[in-house]
């Protein structure tokens, strides 16, 4: 029984962590929301004015990169989760 | 002696194999207490050979000098690391169940004389390591010429080495292209690959940085190309397998990121003085609710700075073990040796070779990304809104 105990421990732990990790994957569906939404403004924006595209393709991937950044920021989460403790 | 007592026990309960992780965590003090006990067990174990060592016929009971060093090696490694559980692990990949007696003498010596940093000691790490190899492994700043100067650690490392090398690509990219090598009329390549790189981040600079006059914007533009090449390079050149990626440290970033934020803070307040304060209340706010929102402005000016080199970090970070895990699977589906994984390989290694485009485009958006936002940043501390 003591046996038993001592052993799940670090095992409930590693537990923990996979389930902490696989929590801070959710904050994705946000950036999924964001991503969609700058790229579908754009095809918005540039079917009513064709003449802008270039210069508002600039404008999108700029938001797509900050948007992007802020799932990243979930995913360092997840590793520092499952690495850093 | 612990292994010893352990095999006693696989014998006599006859049960399924014990692995080593339960192993290990037997009490270290329940472990010494049979150690009289299964000695005694060993040489009683001398005649029957085919006892209780049946399923592990690497260890000869005969030899009672084998089972000694075995153990002597595992002590050792207990002693170097402290740790019982992490010098049981060391220990077993060190002796590898051998049964050569010079061998293990050997291994016993160097640990004994040479310690943590004898050769012995460093292939158990090494072993151990290949053993759980990580995504992150890539990461490692290993140090190339160690160098300890009182408590301070000044070690040239392969970062240094990379962020070395991404300086002269740059600097003998340009130097090849102006005056010295080139400056031709009509450009060459090379040529027009750095006018283009140069006019790219001109026009950035004009186009963001509002209400001064073009000299006084030439003033931050040095800055900002050195900052926007370096970035391009060092993200490229991390995209080149085995090389090492700078950016991909969080402290190599941050230290960027804060620099330029403490820069752009100091060219705030001397063009304006205290008045620079003002940015941290926006005009036309009722007067209760400034407190809150100052501390608010305040937080998300200074959360730029961090957020600036995080984005970086974690791009490239994230990038490259993405791409390391997915070759990681193909590369195993590859070696399964047989024609079914063998075809289905193409299927990761496709996606590999999609992500590998979608690095390279990342690498070169994250270095204009960085530099758009320091100019929009610079932007705000000369206009103030």
């Amino acid at each position: 029984m003591t046996k038993r105990e001592y052993n799940s421990q670090p095992e409930m732990l590693e537990g923990a962590k996979l389930i902490g990790a696989g929590a801070a994957t959710i904050a994705l569906a946000g950036a999924a929301i964001g991503i969609g939404n700058v790229f579908s403004s754009l095809i918005h924006s540039v079917a009513r004015n064709p003449s802008l595209a270039k210069q508002l393709f600039g404008y999108a991937i700029l938001g797509f990169a900050l948007t992007e950044a802020i799932a990243l920021f979930a995913l360092m989460m997840a590793f520092l989760i499952l690495f850093v403790f | 002696m612990r292994r010893i007592f352990l095999f006693d026990e696989n014998s006599l309960n006859s049960s399924s194999t014990i692995d080593t992780s339960s192993a290990s965590t037997i009490d270290t003090s329940f472990a010494s207490q049979c150690t009289n006990f299964s000695s005694g067990q060993a040489s009683g174990t001398q005649d029957t050979h085919a006892g209780i060592f049946e399923d592990c016929p690497g260890l000869n009971p005969n030899d009672e000098r084998v089972v000694e060093l075995q153990c002597e090696i595992r002590e050792k490694c207990e002693a170097l690391t402290q740790d019982p559980e992490m010098g049981l692990i060391l220990g077993e990949a060190l002796h590898a169940e051998s049964d050569n007696v010079p061998f293990l003498q050997s291994i016993a010596d160097d640990l004994t004389q040479n310690g943590v940093s004898g050769e012995a000691f460093q292939e158990a790490l090494n072993i151990v390591g290949q053993a759980a190899a990580s995504p992150l492994d890539q990461f490692e700043i290993v140090p190339l010429i160690p160098m300890h100067i009182g408590n301070f650690y000044f070690s040239f490392t392969n970062s240094s080495l990379f962020m070395l090398l991404t300086l002269s690509f740059f600097l003998l990219l340009i130097h090849f292209v102006t005056k010295k090598g080139g400056g031709n009329l009509v450009p060459n390549a090379w040529q027009s690959l750095v006018e283009l790189l140069y006019d790219f981040v001109l026009n950035l600079v004009k186009e963001q940085i509002g209400g001064l006059s073009g000299n006084v914007k030439q003033m931050f533009f040095p800055c900002i190309l050195v900052t926007f090449l370096f970035l391009l390079f060092c993200n490229l050149q991390g995209m080149i397998p085995y090389s090492f990626t700078v950016t991909s440290h969080f402290l190599i970033t941050l230290a960027l990121s804060f620099s330029i934020f403490i820069g752009i803070t100091i060219v705030g307040f001397q063009r304006h003085g205290l008045h620079f304060f003002s940015f941290l209340l926006p005009a036309g706010v009722p007067l209760p609710l400034a407190p809150f929102l100052v501390l608010l402005e305040l937080i998300s000016y200074c959360f730029r700075a961090l957020s600036l080199g995080i984005r970086l970090f974690a791009n490239m970070m994230a990038g490259h073990s993405l791409v390391k895990i997915l070759s990681g699977f193909a590369w195993t589906m590859l070696c399964m040796n047989d024609i079914f994984y063998f075809i289905g390989a193409l299927g990761p290694l496709f996606i590999v070779l999609a992500l590998t485009g979608l690095e390279l485009g990342v690498a070169i958006l994250q270095a204009y990304v960085f530099t758009i936002l320091i100019c929009i940043y610079l932007n705000d501390a000369i206009n103030l809104h």
